[in-house]
């Protein structure tokens, strides 16, 4: 290292290891040969490929931010299909459909080929060599762009992409990454901060005996579904676990409930003081709670609760009795519990239950300390679209570069957002095809798409340990006029830091290094070459630590829930529930046929968007399926077909996020609706977030109809047959089975 | 053509058979012939009418299976699991037809109902034609049309054999036997006719009657062995006819899907077979009776008759239909309990009524004289009971296969689409072309039985001279005769 | 002639089915039978088995407008039911029920398809042979459960538009217009393991091929293997569920959750599924 002329801080922190608590060994084995003489699968296909053998290299799924472990099964040097690593403890060689359809990304008919730029109106091909010439021009050193001019704007991000983007941030000496999700967890962050000062606890089903779920969809969306799904199927195995789900729309987890309860969208927090208004009754809980917290809670009783929420009002006592006989429980809360203007405070009173029932430290403690916290996840938020957003309409920058995210769909209306992309006079897409930020794009790139890219990951939720999850390609790029994001970032770091990183070629080159320090940690004693393989082979790499201990500590102030959740609106009746659909999310993989027909698993309709609507207010308002309805916020209305569909709570009315795009390719474009257009400007309070279920909506039937597309026939039952038979928990007698 | 051994054999006859006035029989022997042989030669313009129409008819279902053919069975609008529709129905439909002809004519043979002699050599040609146009709808409703030999059986280099288990191979079988013995039963039965043809054609027809006709020259010897040729392919043909539907039917009584797999399928199917046969046997014998102008051979009693039968065969159709509904109705069988009540409430109840309606209420029009000798009531009403026949097979195809065992895959909206129609109605084309070419070339009136039955109401009538008055009901309007 | 062999394998294609000793270790007629078993109660109607079907047996995606005809051609379907005597919300959730090829011993299909095309295997599989089919689809009209898919139409030519078809599964054709297809329980991934079993002289183990929808499972609600075995998962869990192959009425404790579907249709499914379970008391 020592002619690379830098500091082996520094060193450490540009491969994105620094602040380390461990003492690393060595700097390890610095002779980095490079990228095309090593021994790299499909990197030369014609080298190893054998023809008819099908060959399965590790890697990890970037379809969401769960980063789990996957297999590419890879034939004469194409990619054929993804399968779970069962090296990784996040995936378990398990897979979501999701995850299948990495392949059709990267064989998607319409990905973006070359670079294109905005010549008038229209993107215009162009060669690399003049887009990276451009580039330089706008944005590198010569440009002079001073830092705050400049804003980059990322999808959550984790692993050396992640650290290069934050060096070369640095090296611009510029503050505005924006890291950006739609169907971002910061209200569930923030409050998890404020209860237990974690970002986000462990959770074990496996050890709950109930599971009381106020909105959480975790085995559809949320923090890891493939993983929450195996610790699922741990739960309902014998010592039979009992689910409660209690949210407005049935979700797929609300499907598997044994106990379905719908409620007015935003009351969940005060159904759950009404449950802990009974609990703290039982002798045994009392001093689990402050004084003044039990004053708080004891106003919520069942009645007032049952007003509130729309909930009968016996049900408060039943869920709170069923809480009290099976222990240990575990409470949690989702999207539909945290997107409102009092979401934290919401989830908060949702994990008040679990301090009651004293399951903090049984079902629930902190995650394992990672002792690379550069690598770990910026987890997005709408706040920092919101801050991007106000900068670009005050014409502060010069040149954005987008990547990983699509936020001229995903921002909603109110917030004009595609104006104020406007008005900045260079930006930049790195995208695999021609989303709606892209068309708005000046300079267009093309990049590898997660087949095609090295990389490293490290998820939000961990099940235990830190995993770190190795990205290797499982083919050779199929255009060759893309390129790799990591080089792109790597070589813009150059432009600014040539010493620095003078050492890699390319971000191959740099990732292995950087790898390769990774090994002290884990005491690998083998070679570092091994190692390197290894690694490559195994997909992941383990770090072993201590989970957190954590505790729970309540503020009275942070249960303060407004008395009027449920306030009538005269002109908009109806609350809308953006739901998200589990392979869709925020709609930037609708460009694959696999997804866009794959039912969605509740209402079994295909390429399309829907609004489901409870067959009393249905009935009330003469509407049937098919039905084109006009639903209408304060900022918008959509034209979507109706579903009548019981599992949604009669004031609510539903339509699934991801559709509606006005791009993106062959698949997705004009197919379904974009709730995201109309969603009103309600935050939350304390984190700015968008609440994204604190819409309130008109519907009015338009009177035309259409046959909605889906696998489902004319009937819902099963008419007399014995297809899905069901046993009573008392009845099975799960402990005796295999 | 005096033939001593004819005396002999009507006088057996007459014992058991009452002869009765359905035929004028002061005709000319010499004048039967001429009169039949002229439908060879210059038919009413009405023919051209028919056949020009029947190829229009037919090109538009070779186009639809063009474009079938090249596209995929997705353009009939058939699905999953909604894959059986017009084409399978229509191919019962078509078989079932077939079936009056030959049956009418053997049995009847066999029965020395002799009123049979004008009217069965085109009944047997329809059977021929009939048969013809569903063995066009099996090719047309296979998916790879292109490899429909594979159901038949023969030696092969790949030691491939069909599934012998399969009801279609049994229908592949025996439709292609019925085929065959009733080609060689029309084509037997016209030999001696074709020797007339023979004598009377000139140029190249003389050539091809000359062929046909097999050195026919009317001797003893001949004759013995044509009559008894000829019986033995009736008594043959029998219980052919009565399998051949019956086997047909097993392709639905074998199945499991529910409404299809019904014990009393095979008889009911004959019933709805002879049924529909008669039918168009009554249709045909209105159309030729007029086109070719056969007035006086194709007369009205021989109508009546044709109805009296046509009525007792929807009776007995009426009564296994009813037969079928009871015993679903109070069987436990839910799944087709439930498809029943689907036919008679779902999306296809109003075909399914008007079914029960034209197949077992509008046959007792039938038990009205003045319906059964009026021509023109009783064209509408022939058209009318096939119309509704061919909707028994349409809803007993559709409606279970959109409600079968499994609800999640009920398909109540399928419709068929332009080209099953197209096809459906090409078959129509085809068969008329066909049957008006054939009665164009072959003579559609046997001359030589209508000799024997003029011969044997000769004998009969001289025995009655008293009784010598004309019956009205042979008078003929616009007849040669008169 | 051919009639030599026809005869000589008469008697053994007319065997009814299933009868005892058709599979056994002793290899009377076949070592293997493969079996699944499906838990409805972890199973979570998340459709990544269906995807993972799609991705590994080549299914067309076929498009909104002709999905709404009934033409998808997912061989393995989630189907979602809601009880018949719900009240105003359905309280206990849905049932969600995974429906794929039962692999009938006595399948309904097989003794229809007029030219063979659809035969019982020696390891116990409802085999499809695209070559042979000419889309009588009749074996889609007797299949009670009404798996069968047909292709309407040519999907080689429209459902992969370039570079899509790169992705396609080698190991197995894609259908042209006009044949009949079906879950297979991946039958080219079996073949790959029996014969590479076979080249070790061992039989294939427990666990080592599973088809790509109990691969991707997440939450493993689907068990796969040789039921002849009975080392093997999936015959301990039909034994302690106490279903039988070979019975078309079983005889079982209340508090077992086995059953097959249809089962009185007497189609002797490979398939067992397992009830789902419901906290009656939440």
């Amino acid at each position: 290292m020592s002619e690379s002329g830098i500091n082996r801080r520094d060193f450490l922190k540009v491969l994105g290891l620094g602040g380390s608590s461990l003492a690393l060994t060595g700097c390890g084995n610095t002779d980095i040969r490079s990228g095309d003489e090593v021994i790299m699968p499909n990197v030369q296909p014609e080298d190893f490929v054998v023809p008819g053998l099908s060959v399965y290299y590790a890697s990890t799924c970037r379809q969401c931010g769960s980063a789990c472990g996957v297999m590419g099964r890879v034939r004469e040097g194409r990619v054929l299909k993804m399968e779970g690593n069962p090296a990784s403890r996040i995936s378990g060689g398990k897979i979501c459909g999701l995850g299948q359809a990495a392949v059709q990304v990267q064989y998607n008919p319409d990905r973006l080929t070359q670079p294109m730029m905005k010549v008038g109106s229209s993107l215009q091909p162009i060669s690399w060599d003049k887009a990276m010439a451009l580039l330089d021009e706008k944005t590198g050193p010569k440009s002079g762009i001073k830092g705050e001019e400049f804003g980059f704007l990322t999808g959550a991000m984790s692993g050396h992409l992640n650290v290069l983007t934050q060096n070369y941030m640095e090296s611009l000496d510029s503050r505005n990454h924006y890291v950006y999700e739609a169907l971002s967890p910061a209200i569930s962050l923030a409050a998890n901060r404020r209860v237990y000062g974690v970002d986000q606890p462990r959770l074990h089903f496996d050890k709950a005996k109930l599971i009381v779920s106020f909105g959480a969809d975790f085995l559809g969306t949320g923090a890891s579904p493939v993983h929450f799904a195996a610790e699922y199927a741990k739960f309902r195995k014998a010592p039979r676990g009992t689910l409660v789900q209690i949210e407005p729309k049935m979700t797929m987890t609300g499907g598997n409930a044994d106990r379905w309860i719908a409620i007015i969208p935003g009351t969940e927090g005060v159904f759950a003081l009404g449950i802990a208004n009974q609990l703290l009754k039982h002798s045994e809980f009392t001093g689990t709670v402050p004084a003044d917290i039990v004053d708080l809670v004891s106003k919520y009783d069942a009645d007032t609760v049952s007003r509130i929420t729309g909930v009968r009002s016996e049900l408060v006592g039943h869920v709170a009795s069923l809480l009290w006989e099976k222990t240990p429980s575990l409470v949690i809360s989702g999207a539909s519990v945290e997107g409102h203007a009092h979401g934290v405070q919401n989830a908060v009173a949702v994990q008040l239950l679990n301090q009651i029932l004293g399951n903090v430290g049984k079902t629930i403690d902190g995650q394992a300390q990672s002792p690379f916290p550069q690598l770990s996840p910026a987890a997005g938020s709408f706040s920092a679209l919101k801050a991007m957003n106000e900068k670009m309409g005050a014409d502060e920058f010069k040149a954005v570069f987008i990547h990983g995210a699509n936020p001229v769909f995903t921002a909603p209306s109110f917030m004009g957002f595609r104006d104020n992309l406007r008005k900045v006079p260079f930006k930049v897409a790195f995208v695999n095809a021609l989303d709606e930020t892209a068309e708005e794009c000046d300079l267009v790139l093309p990049i590898f798409t997660a087949v095609e890219e090295f990389g490293s990951n490290v998820a939000w939720y961990q099940p235990e340990g830190v995993e770190i999850t190795i990205q290797q390609p499982l083919m050779n790029q199929l255009y060759p006029d893309t390129r790799s994001m990591g080089d792109i970032m790597l070589n813009l770091v150059k432009a600014r830091k040539a010493d620095e990183y003078k050492a890699w070629p390319d971000f191959f080159s740099y990732l292995k290094t950087a790898i390769i320090n990774i090994k002290p940690v884990v005491k690998y004693t083998d070679t570092d070459e091994h190692f390197w393989y290894d690694t490559l082979s195994n997909g992941v790499i383990h770090v072993d630590g201590a989970p957190q201990q954590v505790s729970a500590k309540f503020a009275a102030t942070d249960l303060r829930l407004p008395a009027s959740a449920n306030a009538q609106d005269p002109v908009y009746p109806f609350y809308l529930v953006p739901s998200e659909r589990h392979y869709f999310r925020d709609g930037r993989h609708a460009n694959c046929g696999w997804l866009q027909e794959s039912p969605d698993p509740m209402t079994t309709i295909v390429w399309d968007s829907w609004a489901e609507i409870h067959p009393k207010t249905a009935a009330s308002m003469g509407i049937k399926e098919g039905d084109w309805l006009e639903i209408a916020s304060q900022n918008g209305m959509l034209k979507v077909k109706a579903y009548v569909f019981p599992g949604i709570h009669p004031d609510a009315i539903s339509i699934p996020l991801g559709q509606g795009h006005e791009s993106l390719g062959r698949y997705a474009k004009g197919v379904g609706v974009n709730p995201f257009r109309i969603l009103n400007p309600v935050f939350e309070k304390d984190t700015g977030e968008l609440a994204l279920y604190g819409t309130r909506v008109s519907v009015r039937k338009t009177g035309n109809s259409e046959i909605v597309v889906k696998d489902e026939g004319p009937v819902n039952t099963q008419m007399g047959r014995k297809l899905v038979v069901t046993l009573p928990a008392d009845v099975a007698q799960l402990s005796k089975e295999i | 053509m005096v033939n001593t051994y004819e005396e002999t054999e009507v006088a057996v006859e007459k014992k058991f058979v009452k002869k009765e006035h359905d035929i004028n029989a002061d005709i000319e022997w010499a004048k039967i012939n001429k009169d039949i042989l002229r439908s060879l030669e210059r038919p009413r313009a009405i023919f051209w009418v028919i056949f020009v129409a029947s190829f229009a008819l037919f090109m538009v279902g070779v186009s639809c299976e063009v474009y079938q053919y090249q596209t995929g069975l997705g353009v009939a609008n058939l699905d999953n699991p909604h894959v059986w529709g017009l084409y399978v129905a229509t191919f019962i439909w078509w078989i079932g037809m077939g079936h009056s002809g030959t049956l009418l004519s053997a049995l009847l043979h066999i029965m020395h109902a002799d009123w049979r002699k004008p009217i069965y050599r085109y009944s047997e040609a329809m059977t021929t034609f009939t048969l013809l146009t569903a063995a066009m709808f099996v090719l047309v409703h296979l998916g790879r049309i292109w490899q429909f030999y594979y159901v038949v059986a023969y030696p092969n280099e790949r030691w491939t054999w069909p599934n012998f288990q399969s009801p279609l191979v049994w229908d592949a079988t025996a439709i292609g036997t019925y085929l065959t013995s009733s080609l060689i039963f029309l084509y037997i039965g016209m030999i001696p006719d074709l020797a007339i043809c023979r004598d009377n054609a000139i140029g190249f027809r003389k050539k091809i009657y000359l062929f046909l006709s097999l050195g026919w020259m009317g001797t003893d010897r001949q004759w013995a062995n044509f009559r008894v040729t000829y019986l033995t392919l009736a008594c043959f043909l029998m219980p052919l006819a009565v399998s051949v539907h019956s086997i047909v039917s097993t392709d639905f009584a074998a199945s499991q899907q529910p409404g299809y797999h019904i014990t009393s399928f095979p008889p009911y199917f004959v019933a709805g077979a002879i049924y529909s046969g008669l039918a168009v046997i009554i249709t045909l014998f209105i159309v030729l009776r007029y086109t070719f102008r056969f007035e006086e051979y194709m007369t009205i009693p021989i109508l009546e008759k044709l109805a009296k039968l046509t009525f007792a065969a929807a009776m007995v159709w009426t009564y296994l239909n009813l037969i079928e509904y009871a015993s679903t109705w109070y069987g436990n069988d839910m799944y087709a309990k439930q498809a029943l009540i689907y036919r008679a409430t779902g999306n296809f109840a109003p075909f399914w009524w008007m079914m029960n309606f034209l197949g077992s209420v509008l046959p007792f029009a039938l038990a009205f004289k003045k319906v059964r000798t009026n021509i023109p009531v009783m064209l509408v009403l022939s058209i009318l009971l096939n119309f509704g026949m061919w909707l028994e097979r349409w809803m007993i195809i559709s409606p279970t296969l959109a409600h079968g065992i499994y609800p999640w895959t009920w398909d109540h909206d399928q419709w068929p689409s332009f080209v099953q129609w197209g096809i459906v109605a090409g078959s129509f084309g085809w068969f008329n072309m066909l049957f008006m070419l054939y009665c164009k070339i072959f003579p559609s009136i046997s001359m030589y039985e209508v000799k024997e039955m003029l011969y044997e109401r000769r004998s009969f009538k001289t025995k009655k001279v008293a009784e010598e008055v004309s019956n009205p009901e042979l008078a003929v309007e616009g007849g040669l005769a008169s | 002639m051919s009639i030599t062999n026809l005869l000589n394998n008469w008697s053994f294609y007319r065997q009814k089915r299933p009868f005892r000793g058709q599979y056994d270790l002793n290899k009377q007629y076949s070592e293997y039978k493969w079996a699944m078993a499906l838990d409805l109660d972890i199973c979570t109607g998340c459709n990544a088995c269906t995807t993972a079907c799609y991705a590994e047996n080549n299914l067309p995606v076929v498009g909104k407008e002709r999905y709404q005809h009934g033409y998808a051609m997912h061989w393995i379907r989630i189907e979602r039911y809601w009880d018949e005597n719900m009240g105003e919300f359905p309280e206990s959730g849905t049932s969600f029920l995974p429906m794929m090829c039962q692999q009938c011993e006595e399948a309904p299909c097989e003794t229809v398809c007029p030219v063979g095309a659809t035969n019982h295997t020696n390891d116990g599989l409802n085999s499809q042979n695209y070559h042979r089919c000419i889309g009588s689809r009749y074996c889609s009209v007797n299949c009670p459960y009404k798996v069968r898919y047909f292709n309407f139409w040519n999907y080689p030519s429209t459902a992969w538009p370039s570079p899509l078809q790169d992705q396609l599964n080698p190991d197995l054709t894609v259908r042209t217009k006009g044949v009949m297809e079906k879950c297979t329980f991946c039958v080219q991934r079996l073949n790959e393991a029996k014969s590479r079993a076979r080249t070790e002289y061992r039989l294939v183990k427990d666990g080592e091929v599973v088809p790509a929808c109990v691969q991707a499972c997440p939450t493993n609600a689907i068990t796969f293997g040789n039921i002849v075995d009975p080392k093997s998962k999936v015959a301990k869990m039909w034994k302690n569920q106490q279903v039988d192959l070979y019975k078309d009425e079983q005889e079982k404790d209340s508090s077992m959750r086995g059953y097959r579907i249809l089962e009185d249709l007497r189609p002797f499914p490979s398939v067992m599924y397992m009830e789902r379970v419901r906290d009656m008391e939440a």
